[in-house]
């Protein structure tokens, strides 16, 4: 009889732990992290956020450090390799530094934290990857996220709202937070920091005071607890999608602030009429929804979109393939229209 | 083996990846874990496999979900080749025990093992290919998918074999499997970091001199072939190059570079801005160990490849978009991967004579840019 579980599905494809938990650690734009592994684990991570970062206009590069091991360090142990990397990163300019561990340091068994609580006069913070195969991208991200949260100490609230585990891989991250910005300021509430989003490490001690911490997605939930035990700070679960998604959270984040939130309601309600008009254009088509997304989420706000806009969608053969975006609050459905009136006209 | 800053060239993994994705008719398996796969599949745009193996197959072992992935495959047509990252090298698991059912190639080729070309290397070892002295025309040489001029290369001297008149036989390492493991007797070169050393080599295509010798000992070789049209193409397309040259020369000073590339690419670099712009060579770094005629070191880092811009101060940089990001706002010209921040859609070579007129416009555009912006 197999001892072993059956694995799902999800958690093989669910991408690589390491590289969700270098997502966030490396927008720490004052810290260094240290991968622990071979140099191609490395170079496999700086090459993506390079390439993610180059998307995003991001000038700045992320710091990488590889404790480069070899065949005799994984047959002996990459214990002093590790101490060695953190030695000479720690005589930098650095105000932190952030260890990761691979899959392969995990198998022979090195003891990460044990070398990370030697004295090193910067704060060495051993972010756990452990689980390391069966992790998932968003198993990493919440690990670094509770990691330098745990770094963070009890503060007095103020007025300000957190924006918590934003996906800083993702294509639109800029015009998504510029989106929930937009709406906060409709209700006069004002943002507090991006966690983690190019961020110095002495602002991560801001985040306990916030009065409101709203989260990327749900995947974040156990984030938004931890937060929520250690400042008791409430959180809303994702940023809003669709247009009456984006209604109802003006009135969840006016309701979790104690504001009157009924004017911004009818603002943002005003304006999303306007731009349902800009494409009435597009009504009476026959579409069929596909990707690149497949959440529900998303599916869920498109089906809205085309109903406002009369557009029948089904699967009936001649049907218009129409993309389907994580549309992020009002502004996110708009560009999603865009990419439909092109397709529709093409 | 020291501490490394953004290591910036992929792993021996990697470099079997490239190697066996590239031949049609093989389904390449990366046996490990989510994170391996991603970076390969990613890079080399063309699908492949993965185990996926997850932390209960590292303790129990791995036999059942590699042979659930080949089985799953099995029944394609496809031959199925399997490459090994990291943990599956060291669980010691006797994958070839494993896989002994089946008609599979096993390539050991683990991460911390070394870098892209010796993962390359290996995989074309296992694939062992035996020249067929019946084979008619020539292979092209040092095609390879990581390379972004891989496809544009071989087109080109795809084009000049025809104008010569001389067929194709093998591209290794991107053609059917059954024409990899069948080369003809004689090859020519494009990339010599990814040769694969099949057959007798004629010479490389990379620059016109090259081009112009290598297509000379095809027509010795091959009593049908006409290298005439070849060699009156180069003569034509040389003039033009050397009146776009001289035009520049005429207003700007030569540029001082910094070369970062493997040693074929910048060699041929090296070797044309001296040539054509009387450029000033002042630094060349390494991505791999290979070895060329001019003084290099190897520069393996981002660290590494800031300290030699810094040192150098050149006005034009050559290399991979990491170091266009350290170039400040130097004239900058990509050879290598990767090549982030530009639409890239058409294919473009390096070798060949259209490789040497499309590298070198694209230095002359960047330098003159470059004047204008800091005007």
């Amino acid at each position: 009889m197999s001892l072993k579980a059956s694995p799902t599905l999800s958690s093989r494809s669910g991408g690589c732990t390491l590289t969700g938990a270098l997502s966030v650690t490396t927008h720490v734009r004052d810290a260094v992290s240290i991968i622990h592994g071979p140099r191609g684990c490395a170079h496999h991570n700086f090459s993506l956020l390079h390439a993610t970062g180059l998307d995003n206009d991001l000038a700045v590069i992320p710091d990488l450090v590889s404790s480069a091991l070899g065949e005799s360090d994984i047959v002996f142990g990459g214990e002093d390799a590790l101490f060695r990397t953190i030695h000479a990163v720690c005589e930098r300019d650095v105000s932190a530094v952030f260890v990761l561990s691979t899959c392969i340091v995990d198998t022979i068994g090195d003891d990460v934290e044990a070398v990370c609580a030697r004295e090193y006069g910067v704060p060495v913070i051993p972010v756990s990857t452990a689980g390391f195969l069966g992790g998932t991208f968003h198993d990493g991200v919440n690990k670094a996220l509770i990691s330098l949260a745990g770094i963070a100490p009890p503060i007095e609230h103020d007025r300000s709202v957190n924006i918590i585990g934003e996906m800083n891989l993702e294509y639109e991250v800029e015009e998504n937070f510029a989106e929930v910005l937009r709406l906060l300021t409709l209700l006069g509430i004002p943002a507090g920091i991006r966690f983690v989003h190019n961020l110095r490490f002495d602002e991560i001690g801001m985040l306990g005071g916030a009065q409101l911490n709203i989260l990327r997605d749900p995947s974040l939930v156990p984030v938004g607890e931890f937060l929520k035990a250690r400042f008791g700070t409430p959180y809303i679960s994702s940023f809003p999608h669709g247009l009456s998604g984006t209604l109802t959270f003006l009135k969840s984040v006016a309701d979790a602030c104690r504001v009157d939130g009924s004017r911004a309601m009818g603002i943002e309600q005003a304006l999303q009429g306007e731009i349902l008009a800009d494409f009435a254009d597009l009504g009476r088509s026959r579409a069929v929804f596909f990707g690149p997304v497949t959440d529900p989420v998303s599916f869920l706000a498109a089906q809205e979109a085309a109903d406002a806009l009369h557009i029948r969608v089904g699967s009936d053969p001649g049907a218009c393939p129409l993309p389907v975006h994580p549309a992020v609050g009002t502004a996110g459905v708009k560009r999603m229209l865009h990419c439909w009136r092109r397709t529709l006209h093409a | 083996m020291p501490e490394c800053d953004n290591p910036l060239w992929p792993c021996a993994m990697t470099g079997a990846a490239a190697c066996l994705a590239g031949c049609t008719g093989v389904s390449v398996v990366i046996h490990g874990s989510s994170g391996c796969y991603y970076y390969p599949s990613t890079l080399l745009h063309v699908p492949i496999h993965g185990t996926f193996i997850l932390e209960n197959e590292v303790i129990f072992g791995s036999e059942e979900r590699l042979l659930e992935v080949i089985g799953s495959l099995s029944g394609t047509g496809n031959r199925i080749a399997v490459i090994t990252t990291c943990v599956p090298a060291i669980l010691g698991e006797d994958v070839k025990a494993m896989l002994s059912g089946y008609d599979v190639l096993l390539v050991d080729s683990p991460g911390f093992l070394g870098d892209v070309e010796s993962g390359y290397a290996r995989a074309l070892e296992l694939l062992k290919p035996q020249v067929d002295p019946a084979a008619e025309g020539v292979n092209i040489d040092g095609a390879c998918l990581l390379d972004p001029f891989s496809r544009g290369n071989v087109q080109e001297i795809l084009r000049l074999l025809r104008l010569a008149s001389v067929p194709c036989r093998t591209v290794m390492c991107d053609d059917t499997l059954e024409n990899i493991l069948r080369p003809a007797r004689y090859t020519v070169g494009t990339n010599a970091d990814f040769s694969s050393g099949v057959g007798e080599t004629l010479g490389g295509t990379l620059g016109f001199e090259q081009t112009r010798a290598t297509f000379s000992r095809v027509a010795d070789i091959f009593p049908a072939a006409d290298a005439g049209p070849v060699f009156s193409e180069i003569g034509r397309q040389e003039e033009r190059l050397v009146r776009a040259c001289d035009k520049y020369l005429q207003r700007f000073d030569p540029p001082s570079v910094a070369i970062f590339a493997g040693a074929s690419y910048a060699d041929f670099a090296a070797g044309t801005l001296k040539q054509y712009l009387d450029a000033e060579i002042r630094c060349i770094g390494l991505r791999n160990h290979g070895t060329l005629s001019r003084t290099a070191e190897y520069a393996g880092s981002l660290g590494e490849v800031k300290a030699m811009i810094g040192s150098a101060v050149p006005d034009l940089v050559i290399g991979s978009s990491f170091e266009r990001s350290v170039s400040r706002n130097r004239a900058f010209s990509g050879i290598i991967p990767p090549l982030r921040g530009t639409v890239r859609l058409a294919p473009r070579p390096l070798a060949g004579i259209n490789g040497t007129l499309a590298f070198m416009e694209d230095v002359l555009n960047a330098c003159m840019d470059q004047k204008t912006r800091n005007r």
